[in-house]
């Protein structure tokens, strides 16, 4: 009887859940189809758009959920963005010899051993994580660069500083979907054509690598929400004390963690050294860990919520260098976004938080309404602008673990 | 623990073992390459000037701006038996790390410090004071304050030049009437190179449109991403463009790889050196032609003035006349308008078309 009703219980929140996303996705949809006829920027949903945006996001979303799973396991990972540089040279390393699944393969493991560098010292020895992280982005960096001039000038294509003309993971092509996508996208209609073009998106030339990323979140969810292994990985990073009086192995649990961290930055490194460009260059990284580690600090250390800040990062970032003039309509897109937040707010009687929301609208959308264009000094900071508003407005109270970044020594539960 | 201490004893010897892959793959694979340890500064012990090469970010294996200097640097110290100091810049050192480079190289003896690159303008304004006897130069550089220095040689280019004839090379190549341009940063300097492809384009054919994008505004990591410089390049393809021009250092790369990807009939541009001859086989049927900058023309000429006791001081711009700025031909791609970018070539030189340096 009772197991009866818990099921029931599942099933509707599931259901309500997967309801309230299905309505915010549509009208979502519909209010950036809205914007691009009004203000006239196709670009705003093309397929090359989301493209390009795809392809900015992964690299990041890959640093994120590195830095998910360090930080869920109670251990600050500062150094992601060495770790990806490690995973550039790895990928390039053994994609000239082996081929590209391989190079991510040993992405993977150069990512993994500044991974394992940051487990002796935070782990093992109790260093300070930040002090660590500085350290392994630092060794990252100058190893990279070392290794690289070291190997990579006697290759074809090769020079001290990069080698190009790796070869790409394979691209998947669904061919008749993709060609009638096509085809209603060009067509520019309102709703569909964006459906449409985002259904183009992913069904031309998208690469394999991509596919694997989004599938390692749903992934990573699943293993630390959903099995008792992922159950007891978290509570080493919320309160260690506890698991170790159950008896859990919290060490282990850690260095387990910090090893996939290392490991997902580094195919984060290789995808940008495989697919973002066809090649590995010293300093490619530029700082694509960090924001990485921002877009899940303000994801709130949960799945979802990094991939929101992740696709916001890329999408804003690709279309500001594909088009500047896209910038100007995003603003729009700003401000109705804002508002729909404030109305929601407004809804559910939380007043002053709506009316400091929607006084945040009405400005963005009266800059927009006064102006053509935005200053080009300005648009270089809409990506980190849009993913901070975004994020910071989705997620009001942050939680993370509750013993994140604090040392842990074996015994200390007394 | 001790489960511990044989996984960091099988990591440490992963490590080894993946190192020493390295090292025995450097060795073994060589050919005639010359390696990057191949360095003339470290064999060279002649009599002559000892000259100081500061690299900027990217240094030596740039398979551009600084490896024309290095190669500029290699001739003056075969041809007046000189010795050698190098030096390089990392990204986003401070201006004081640069100041202690160059203060490094004057008090171990060079009598002639060469920065390569703008960014050397501030730190050798600061330093020469205090070396009267020792000769600056900086490639690309410009006098920062009021007070002129007669030991520095601002060693410039006129890039808008050599921009103009590959924008002319552009739109007589372009089929769809649309072009690009990519930018590293939207900086004084490569705005010129903005200016002079659009003029360029425009002479050859007033309804050209030219799209144009630069990655960074500011930050010069903008010249060091592949990944942003092929978004941008891709995004100007997606919008009709069939060629597109890049001044964007490092990121060129992308933008090759970019108009790879576009398809045949899609052209980049490279810049600085000849990209044709560094590109990989995939790229190199898409590269039309590169804007070439001398900037080992004007290392040499400087290391000479020292040689001939006669040193280069204040403003010197190596443009079209004196052969500072050019177009490549190889690959073949522009052979059947050679004539025509001549043609405009000598217009320039002879002053009938003035190119502008700003958009």
């Amino acid at each position: 009887m009772s197991t009866a009703t818990a099921t029931s219980t599942k099933r509707t929140i599931v259901e309500r859940l997967t309801k309230s996303w299905l309505y915010i996705g549509l009208i979502g949809i519909g209010v950036v189809s809205f914007v691009r006829i009004v203000t006239d920027t196709d670009d705003l949903t093309g397929a090359g758009t989301i493209r390009a945006a795809i392809i900015a996001t992964c690299p990041i979303l890959a640093a994120a959920l590195g830095g998910l799973w360090a930080e869920r396991a109670g251990v600050v990972n500062i150094g992601l963005e060495g770790q990806m540089i490690l995973g550039t040279w790895g990928a390039a390393f053994f994609t000239y010899h082996y081929g590209p699944w391989v190079g991510i393969i040993g992405a993977a493991i150069l990512g993994l051993v500044g991974g394992l560098l940051h487990a002796i010292a935070t782990v093992t020895f109790g260093v300070d994580h930040i002090v660590s992280g500085v350290a392994i982005n630092l060794i990252g960096a100058g190893a990279a660069t070392y290794l690289a001039e070291a190997v990579f000038p006697d290759y074809e294509g090769g020079g001290p500083r990069q080698l190009n003309g790796l070869e790409a993971p394979t691209q998947i092509t669904i061919p008749g979907v993709s060609d009638l996508a096509k085809d209603v996208a060009d067509r520019h209609w309102f709703f569909v054509s964006d459906v449409a073009s985002f259904i183009q998106a992913l069904t031309t030339n998208i690469s394999s690598l991509s596919l694997v990323m989004f599938a390692l979140v749903v992934v990573s969810a699943v293993v630390l929400w959903r099995t008792s292994f992922g159950l007891r990985l978290r509570s080493c990073g919320e309160n260690p004390q506890a698991a170790e009086t159950l008896g859990v192995n919290v060490y282990l649990y850690k260095y387990i963690a910090v090893l996939i961290s290392g490991a997902l930055a580094g195919i984060g490194g290789g995808f940008l050294a495989l697919v973002s460009s066809s090649g590995f260059s010293t300093g490619q990284t530029g700082g694509r860990g960090y924001i990485g580690l921002a877009a899940m600090i303000f994801g709130n250390w949960r799945p979802g919520g990094l991939l929101a800040g992740a696709l916001t990062f890329g999408y804003t970032d690709s279309l500001r260098l594909r088009d500047t003039q896209s910038v100007h309509a995003l603003l729009l897109l700003v401000a109705l976004g804002l508002l729909a937040f404030a109305a929601f707010r407004a809804v559910r009687k939380q007043v002053r938080g709506a009316l400091v929301v929607a006084v945040i609208g009405v400005v963005v959308m009266v800059w927009f309404l006064a102006t053509d264009s935005v200053p080009r000094e300005f648009t270089v900071m809409t990506p980190y602008i849009t993913t901070l508003f975004v994020l910071a407005l989705g997620a009001q109270r942050l939680r993370m673990p509750a013993a994140d970044g604090k040392s842990y020594r074996r015994g200390s539960a007394g | 623990m001790r489960r511990l201490t044989k996984l960091s004893a099988v990591a440490a010897v992963a490590a080894l073992a993946l190192a020493g892959c390295g090292g025995s793959d450097s060795e073994g694979g060589g050919g005639d390459k010359p390696a990057a340890s191949d360095d003339v500064c470290k064999t060279a012990d002649g009599d002559g000037p000892k000259i100081g090469l500061a690299y900027d970010v990217g240094g030596r294996g740039d398979q551009s701006f600084n490896d024309s200097a290095y190669a500029g640097l290699e001739k003056a110290v075969t041809d007046f038996d000189a010795t050698c100091i190098e030096g390089e810049a990392t990204d986003g050192e401070a201006e004081s790390a640069r100041e202690d480079r160059l203060r490094n190289m004057a008090e171990n003896g060079a009598t002639a410090i060469i920065g390569v690159g703008f960014a050397y303008s501030e730190s050798v304004n600061a330093v020469a004071p205090d070396f009267p006897e020792v000769n600056f130069a900086v490639i690309d550089g410009f006098d920062p304050d009021e007070t002129a220095n007669d030991n520095v040689a601002y060693l410039g280019f006129a890039e808008e030049q050599g921009s103009f004839l590959v924008g002319v090379a552009a739109a007589e190549k372009s089929k769809s009437g649309t072009i690009g341009f990519v930018g590293g940063v939207n900086n004084d300097l490569i705005q010129k190179f903005e200016a002079g492809y659009t003029a360029g384009a425009k002479a050859a054919n007033p309804d050209i449109k030219v799209e144009v994008a630069y990655i960074q505004e500011s930050d010069l990591a903008g010249f060091g991403d592949p990944a942003g410089g092929k978004a941008a390049a891709t995004g100007e393809f997606d919008k009709g463009a069939d060629v597109v021009y890049h001044a964007a250092g490092g990121s060129g790369s992308g933008v090759f790889d970019a108009a790879v990807e576009a398809g045949e009939g899609n052209y980049a541009i490279g810049v600085d050196s000849d990209q044709y001859l560094t590109a990989t086989d995939a790229q190199k049927p898409f590269i039309l032609t590169s804007m070439l900058k001398r900037v080992d023309t004007a290392t040499y000429d400087f290391a000479k003035s020292i040689d001939e006791g006669k040193a280069l001081v204040s403003y010197t711009v190596y443009d079209l006349k004196a052969d500072g700025v050019g177009y490549s031909k190889s690959g073949g791609f522009v052979d059947d308008i050679a004539a025509d970018i001549d043609g405009y070539k000598d217009k320039i030189i002879g002053g009938e078309i003035k190119v502008p340096t700003k958009p």
